[in-house]
Formats: C-alpha cells, sequence, structure tokens
C-alpha cells in the first residue's frame, strides 16, 4: 500500500461531507461576482462616471482597502470593476480556503476521526493529499465560474484574456492560501491554534500590501496577497503572479507533506504544553473562565485591530498634505484654505475607515455571544449549569464580555488610526482632534452593539437562527463598504444599522438616532435574555 | 423511613414536540440511601437527570430537590448538589487542575488537602490540558470536584463508564463513604454489577416509564430462582409444577431449572423426598432481572 494509498476515496468522502459548506461558497462568492459585473455597465457605463469613480478609486482611504492599480490611457468599464472587485474577492476566498483546509485536516484529527480512517487500509499521507486535491477542485470551480460569469457579463473593455486571468489568478491566489492553511495544520497541535498561526500569516501580508500600496506600490510584489492586484487583468495582463502563486503554493505544500510524514498522529511541533496544578485566584466564575479560554483570542483581537489602525494612519501624511501633491496651491490659497483642505481630506478619509473597523469589531463580540450557545451544544456548559449560576448570570458573562471587547476593539482601532495618523503630520492642526475622535467613537458603538443585540436575542430565542447574524453583519458591511462603489440604492443601507447613522466625523452625531439605535439593543436583549431563562438548554 | 426525601418525582412527563421522552416518572430519593437508576439508552435516565438539574423544563409533573421545584429554585439547590455528567466535556485549553479549582469555587468551596488526596488516589495528572485527555481521565476531572464538594445529594451519570476496574473501585469506595455519612446519591448506570452492590434501591425505566422500584430483595421476589440439584434417584424434575428452562446437568441425575417464587416451597418439599445429593441455588442477578424486565423472558 503506498503512502497515498486510497487518496481518492478520501477525496470523495471529503466532497460529501463538505458538500454544503462548499456549495455556500461557490454560490455566494460566484454570484457575486457575475451579478456585480453583469450590473456594472449599467453604473459605471459612460466616460463621464468612469472619470468620476477614477478620482475616488485614486483616493488613499480607497487605495488602501481596494488596492492600488495604474490607469493608462482611455479607462474602460472592466479595468473600473477589477479595480473595486478583485483584492475584495480575493479576501473572502483566502477565508474561505483558510476555513476548508484546516477543517478537512487538524480539525478532524481532533476529533479523532483521522485516527478511525488511518486504522483502515489508507496511506499515511493519504488525508492530506485528499484535502489539497478537495481544495484544488474547490479553488479550480470558482476560477472557472469566475471566467465564464465574467465572459458572459461581457463587460465594455473586458478582454477574453483579463476574464480568465482573474478567474485563474483568484483560484491561484486562494489555493496558496489554502496551501497555507494545510501546512499550519501540520505545525500546529490542534485546529485553533492552526488557524490562529494561518491568520496572523494572511494578516501580516495583507497589512504588508495595504502599507506597500499607499507608499510604494512596487514593494508590493513582495506580499503574496499583492499578487491578486499585480494581475491588471484588462489593462496589463500578467500572468507572472498567477505562476508566483502556484510555486508558492507548491512549496507550501512539499512542506507541509513533509511535517505530516514526520511527525505522529495528534502531535505538531507547536505542542500543548502542561499548565497550572492549580487555578490562579483570578479564575472562580463565569466571566473569568471566558476570559481564561478566550485570552489569547481576545487579546489577539484588541492588539490586532491596534496594529491596523496604526497601519492605516501611517498614511495621513502621504495624504494630508495636498502640497504633496499640488505645490502651487499654497500661493494661490493661502496656508489657512491648504490647512482647511487637509483636515477635510482625513476627516472623510477616517470617517470611511471608521466603518470598516466598527464592522470587524463586531466579529469578536459576535463569536463570543454565539459561543454560548455553541457551548451548549458542545456540552461544556453543563458542569457550569450544576453549579449554583443562574441563566441570567452565565447569559451577561457572556453578552458582557463580549460588549466589552466590542466596544474597546473598536475604539481601540479607531485610536490607532487618529493617534498614529496625528503623531505622523507635520502640522498637527490638520489632524483629527479629540472631540471628532469621540464623535466618530460615539457614531458607530450603537451599530456595534445592535449587531450584538441581534445576536443575543438569536441566542436566547432561536438558536438554531444564530447564523442569521453573520449574514446581516456581512450585508451591513457589504452594502456600506461596496454601496456608494456599486450606487446601491439607499433603502439597501438601511436594512442593517450599519448605514443608520450618518458618517461622522464629516457630519455630527444625531443624538436622537444613537438614543433610539441604543434603545433598540437593549429591547432586544432584553428579549433574548426572557428567550434564555424560558427555553430547554440543548445537550449533545 | 421517617427522613424527608431529598428527591421527591411524581409522575414527571416531558415532551420534545411531539417525542414523548417521558411519560410517567415517579420516585424518591433519602438522605443515607443510594438509588441505582437504570434502563437501557434512550430509556429517558439523562433526560430525567436534565430535569432535575433545571437544564430542560418538565412538561407535567412535579420533581423537586430538597423540598425546592427544580426549575424555579434551580441555583439555591445547586448549593447543595453535586453533578457528574456521563460524557464529560471540559474546556479544551484548561488544565485539569484549573477545572477542578473553577468548579469547586463556583460552589463556594476550595481546594483542600481532600481534593490533593483524591488526584492522588484516581492518579490523575493535574498539569495536563483537558484537551489531551482521555474520556476515563475527563471522567476523573468531574469526579475529583464532585467528591471533594460537601454536597447533600449527588448525582452520578454513568460515572465509571470510561474508568479501568481500579478507578472503578475507588469511585465505588467513595459512593459508601458518601452513604455512610448520610449522604443521598442517584447513580445511573449501565454497570449492573456497580449498581447490585451498591443500590440500597433500584429503579427501572423503560421508553419513559419507571417500570419497577424496589430493593433489589423486593424485586427477586418477582422472578425466579435458579436452581442446581443432583438427585439420589432417577425422579424426572420436568414433572413439578411451577418449573422452567429444565436442561439435563453434566452429571447423570444432575438437573437445571428455574423456579417461580410462588412454588418454591413446593419444589424444595418434593426434592427433599428425592434423596438430595448436592443442592445449588443461585438468586436472580440483576443482570436476570434486567432482561425479564425488557425482553419478557429470564
Amino acid at each position: 500500500m503506498s503512502r497515498y494509498g486510497r487518496t481518492g476515496q478520501l477525496v470523495r468522502l471529503n466532497l460529501r461531507r463538505d458538500r454544503f459548506r462548499i456549495l455556500m461558497w461557490i454560490l455566494i462568492l460566484a454570484a457575486l461576482m457575475a451579478s456585480v459585473a453583469w450590473k456594472f455597465e449599467g453604473i459605471y457605463g459612460t466616460p463621464t462616471e468612469i472619470n468620476a469613480i477614477k478620482g475616488t478609486l485614486a483616493s488613499p482611504g480607497i487605495v488602501a482597502m481596494f488596492g492600488a492599480f495604474s490607469f493608462s490611457g482611455k479607462v474602460t468599464t472592466a479595468e473600473i470593476f477589477a479595480n473595486e472587485m478583485l483584492l475584495f474577492m480575493g479576501l473572502i476566498q483566502v477565508v474561505m480556503n483558510l476555513a476548508l483546509s484546516v477543517h478537512a485536516t487538524r480539525a478532524e484529527e481532533d476529533l479523532g476521526i483521522t485516527e478511525l480512517v488511518r486504522a483502515h487500509a489508507v496511506g499515511t499521507l493519504a488525508p492530506l493529499s485528499a484535502a489539497a486535491i478537495e481544495l484544488v477542485l474547490v479553488n479550480g470551480l470558482l476560477g472557472l465560474l469566475y471566467g465564464a460569469g465574467l465572459t458572459a457579463a461581457n463587460m465594455p473593455g473586458a478582454t477574453i484574456q483579463g476574464n480568465w486571468l482573474i478567474g485563474i489568478g483568484l483560484a491561484a491566489a486562494g489555493l496558496l492560501f489554502g496551501m497555507l492553511g494545510l501546512l499550519t495544520a501540520q505545525v500546529a497541535d490542534h485546529s485553533s491554534s492552526a488557524t490562529g498561526l494561518a491568520y496572523t500569516l494572511f494578516g501580516l501580508s495583507y497589512l504588508a500590501q495595504m502599507v506597500t500600496d499607499v507608499q510604494h506600490p512596487k514593494l508590493t510584489w513582495w506580499s503574496p496577497l499583492g499578487w491578486v492586484e499585480k494581475l491588471a487583468p484588462y489593462n496589463n495582463p500578467t500572468w507572472l503572479p498567477v505562476w508566483l502563486s502556484l510555486g508558492l503554493a507548491l512549496i507550501l505544500l512539499a512542506i507541509a507533506f513533509w511535517a505530516n510524514s514526520h511527525r505522529d498522529l495528534g502531535v505538531g511541533a507547536i505542542t500543548t504544553r502542561p499548565g497550572r496544578k492549580q487555578a490562579s485566584v483570578f479564575l472562580r466564575g463565569p466571566i473569568s473562565l471566558i476570559w481564561r479560554r478566550q485570552r489569547n483570542v481576545l487579546i489577539g483581537w484588541l492588539v490586532g485591530i491596534i496594529i491596523f489602525g496604526a497601519a492605516y494612519g501611517t498614511v495621513f501624511n502621504t495624504i494630508g498634505d495636498i502640497l504633496k501633491t499640488n505645490p502651487t496651491m499654497q500661493q494661490v490659497f493661502g496656508a489657512t484654505m491648504v490647512h482647511e483642505a487637509n483636515h477635510s481630506i482625513l476627516v472623510s478619509f477616517t470617517a470611511l475607515l471608521a466603518v470598516v473597523m466598527a464592522a470587524v469589531a463586531v466579529i469578536p463580540g459576535m463569536q463570543l455571544i454565539l459561543k454560548l450557545h455553541t457551548d451548549e451544544t458542545r456540552g461544556w456548559l453543563e458542569a457550569l449549569y450544576a453549579r449554583p449560576l443562574s441563566r441570567t448570570r452565565l447569559l451577561f458573562s457572556y453578552v458582557g464580555t463580549a460588549f466589552v471587547t466590542s466596544t474597546l476593539a473598536y475604539i481601540g482601532g479607531l485610536a490607532g488610526i487618529v493617534v498614529m495618523g496625528d503623531a505622523s503630520l507635520t502640522h498637527v492642526k490638520d489632524g483629527i482632534s479629540a472631540s471628532e475622535f469621540w464623535q466618530a467613537a460615539a457614531a458607530q458603538l450603537p451599530e456595534i452593539w445592535v449587531f450584538l443585540a441581534l445576536s443575543v436575542l438569536l441566542v436566547g430565542c432561536w438558536p438554531r437562527l444564530k447564523s442569521l447574524s453573520w449574514a446581516y453583519l456581512a450585508l451591513g458591511f457589504v452594502s456600506v463598504y461596496m454601496g456608494s462603489l456599486l450606487k446601491l440604492p439607499g433603502w439597501v443601507k438601511n436594512l442593517t444599522p450599519a448605514g443608520w447613522m450618518p458618517r461622522v466625523p464629516i457630519h455630527d452625531v444625531n443624538w436622537t438616532t444613537f438614543s433610539w439605535m441604543v434603545s433598540l439593543a437593549l429591547v432586544l436583549i432584553l428579549i433574548g435574555w426572557m428567550g434564555y431563562r424560558r427555553r430547554d438548554l440543548h445537550m449533545s | 423511613m421517617t427522613t424527608n426525601p431529598v428527591l421527591q418525582i411524581t409522575h414527571l412527563q416531558k415532551k420534545f414536540g411531539h417525542f414523548q421522552a417521558l411519560k410517567d416518572i415517579t420516585f424518591d430519593v433519602h438522605p443515607g440511601e443510594v438509588f441505582g437508576f437504570i434502563g437501557p439508552n434512550g430509556a429517558g435516565k439523562s433526560t430525567t437527570i436534565r430535569v432535575l438539574l433545571g437544564i430542560i423544563r418538565a412538561s407535567g409533573g412535579s420533581a423537586s430537590i430538597f423540598g425546592q421545584n427544580v426549575w424555579h429554585d434551580s441555583v439555591k439547590i445547586h448549593q447543595r448538589l453535586a453533578y457528574v455528567p456521563g460524557d464529560v466535556y471540559l474546556w479544551p485549553n484548561l488544565t485539569g487542575g484549573e477545572i477542578i479549582d473553577l468548579l469547586l469555587k463556583m460552589n463556594g468551596t476550595d481546594h483542600t488537602e481532600k481534593t490533593d488526596e483524591l488526584i492522588k488516589r484516581f492518579g490523575l495528572d493535574p498539569t495536563k490540558k483537558a484537551r489531551t485527555y482521555s474520556k476515563g481521565n475527563r471522567q476523573k476531572v468531574a469526579l475529583i470536584a464532585a467528591f471533594s464538594q460537601d454536597a447533600d445529594f449527588y448525582i452520578f451519570d454513568e460515572p465509571t463508564s470510561g474508568l479501568d476496574p481500579l478507578n472503578e473501585r475507588i469511585f465505588q469506595e467513595a459512593v459508601l463513604d458518601l452513604k455512610a455519612r448520610g449522604k443521598a446519591v442517584l447513580l445511573s448506570s449501565h454497570i449492573l454489577s456497580e449498581v447490585e452492590r451498591m443500590c440500597d434501591r433500584i429503579g427501572i425505566i423503560r421508553e419513559g416509564q419507571i417500570i419497577e422500584t424496589g430493593s433489589l430483595a423486593e424485586m427477586r421476589h418477582l422472578t425466579r430462582t435458579m436452581i442446581t440439584v443432583t438427585l439420589g434417584d432417577d425422579f424426572d424434575v420436568t414433572t413439578l409444577a411451577g418449573v422452567h428452562g429444565v436442561t439435563a446437568g453434566h452429571q447423570p441425575q444432575e438437573w437445571q431449572f428455574a423456579v417461580e417464587d410462588a412454588q418454591l416451597k413446593a419444589v424444595m418439599a418434593t426434592l427433599a423426598q428425592h434423596d438430595i445429593v448436592a443442592l445449588q441455588s443461585t438468586p436472580p442477578t440483576l443482570e436476570d432481572l434486567f432482561m425479564h424486565y425488557y425482553t419478557g423472558k429470564e
């Protein structure tokens, strides 16, 4: 029996096991790409529309989020499309690949399924090969759908080569990070550690890409994630990024195979160390238990979001100084006008990023609230329920921690932008003032709280529907993040709390909106709490 | 019994949608008593226990512990209760030692010398992360936490299914010690020899209904005694009334059969007239009783 024996059977098993997961990802991603392409001529069809958006896309805030692309000559609809969609789709596809790869390898091993499989006449490297083939199939299929979908949409300026370059380029980028997931799954000794490691590397790669985009786009070649931008499918089709991605993917896979064949089942290079013999004095109730279990994740989020904020902040001096691009302005308008102009650029940059920060800050809190139900079904709470501990206390331990985490994450991220940004300015008064900072903080917090409160409602009353909270957050994020670029109608933005508050600090905080959003959050929590006290708890 | 029961369940019912998981559960547990709760998988043992813990809400009937309602007063009840679930799930990134201490603190007690002694007796390494524990070791963590707690009522849901025989014995000793100290114990188990050895009274559950409660001695009267006898003459045992499943033994004139308890006296009197050389009577084991109730056969 070769070391790869019965890989084929395992591939079929994997595809069957993950069929809903894969189907959902493929449907959402392919539909998103194709439908935006389909609609795009209507949005940016005329030269006037294209010229208007061209200026926006060159603005630093948008470059930080969507990547730097160079336009030359007459810009077409397809070029605008590639600029707005490539990096965005690439990021989602990376998330998909990291989830699938760790799930197919280390998570199965944690559950003892790999042990069961390996006890049969199956090659030692077959589970890993099967996972790799699964990823190739999924990414390949997505690439095909992208290529075919874009060709069918037939945007003005699109070329067959460009369409397929997008499909194959994104597939290669996705595969690269999928292989990274397979490698971290071999290195770490349990799945959450493997996921954490993979996301750290992904985050670094994103950070490198973002900072270089704003400052020296040539250096973006050093970030694997940046290769996606370098495809330039419709103005200067480049196949080099595809080869780079595939080459690096192969190298990562080879290392993963080497690591897999040099280790025992169930262990990894980064091992779980023994810990304390007795609990510390701080570990004494549900809140300290959540902290003890989740502290690495929570600290990781806080530090990560502050670093991201600070990274966005470093571009303040590049963007907040009009004189750099237009030295004659001071002579024409005078110093005061120039400073005002600088300030207003920074204000709108901050307002745009605040929306992104808010959506990201919701994630750790939402995870914690949904964890209350995950822990319940996994039986981890059974030992707690048998203690003199009321459901109310348990629920509010999770919910309280979640609200504090998200609030701190948001304020931390925003502070990262503003503090780092102001510090990088030569003329500090152009920057964001303390009162503008707190206005921006106050404007987005109710939105964060409403999203979290909705999760409390679902976990309390209809725990089976809890994944809806992710879908709703995603809708909110896409509607404000892509809303103006895709010219979505106003009612789409108003579907979620992300669109209810006017952009601050461009506008002032609307305290009426603030109050009723906070009240809504409280009501949702109250109903969720009543539901949680009444319902049966589910045990495995 | 003159004392107030610690646990009192009357006509308890639980529906999950259309499925009636518990139809009619009635039994009591008194202080100083070990009550064995037996039945096959899916009969409703764990569901009953979860109602008692206030994790799920009864659809009918009533259940009280220390005279307090299990749903409304669960927090008060749990101050004096210890519980070990059948499948122990532990937070994977905490060590066994941390989990034991945390569980104790949440009951307002602390890590004592007794805890250390239990850790030593059960042979648990408390510095390992729970992720790396085997099933038996996870059960030990829950058992150590429960036994170091000074509760008045202990609920064990199949606590020994992952333990080796040595640890099983340590568990049994610890339960008997609880009993000697006047604590009440509800022990749900599949291991019938364990129940037989430790329990004062037994409740048998089938398809959501308690079909029999009582002491083992009382239950034995409802079934048959196994007899192996060697006779001095060639009397044909099959002619006796109330005798079942007669087989010839290994020796000539050796017989094996089961006697209904009501006919035991008459059968013995007849056999005595036929020159008994050797006689062995075996009371029905709990396993026989169990089979009797579940399959209708002996």
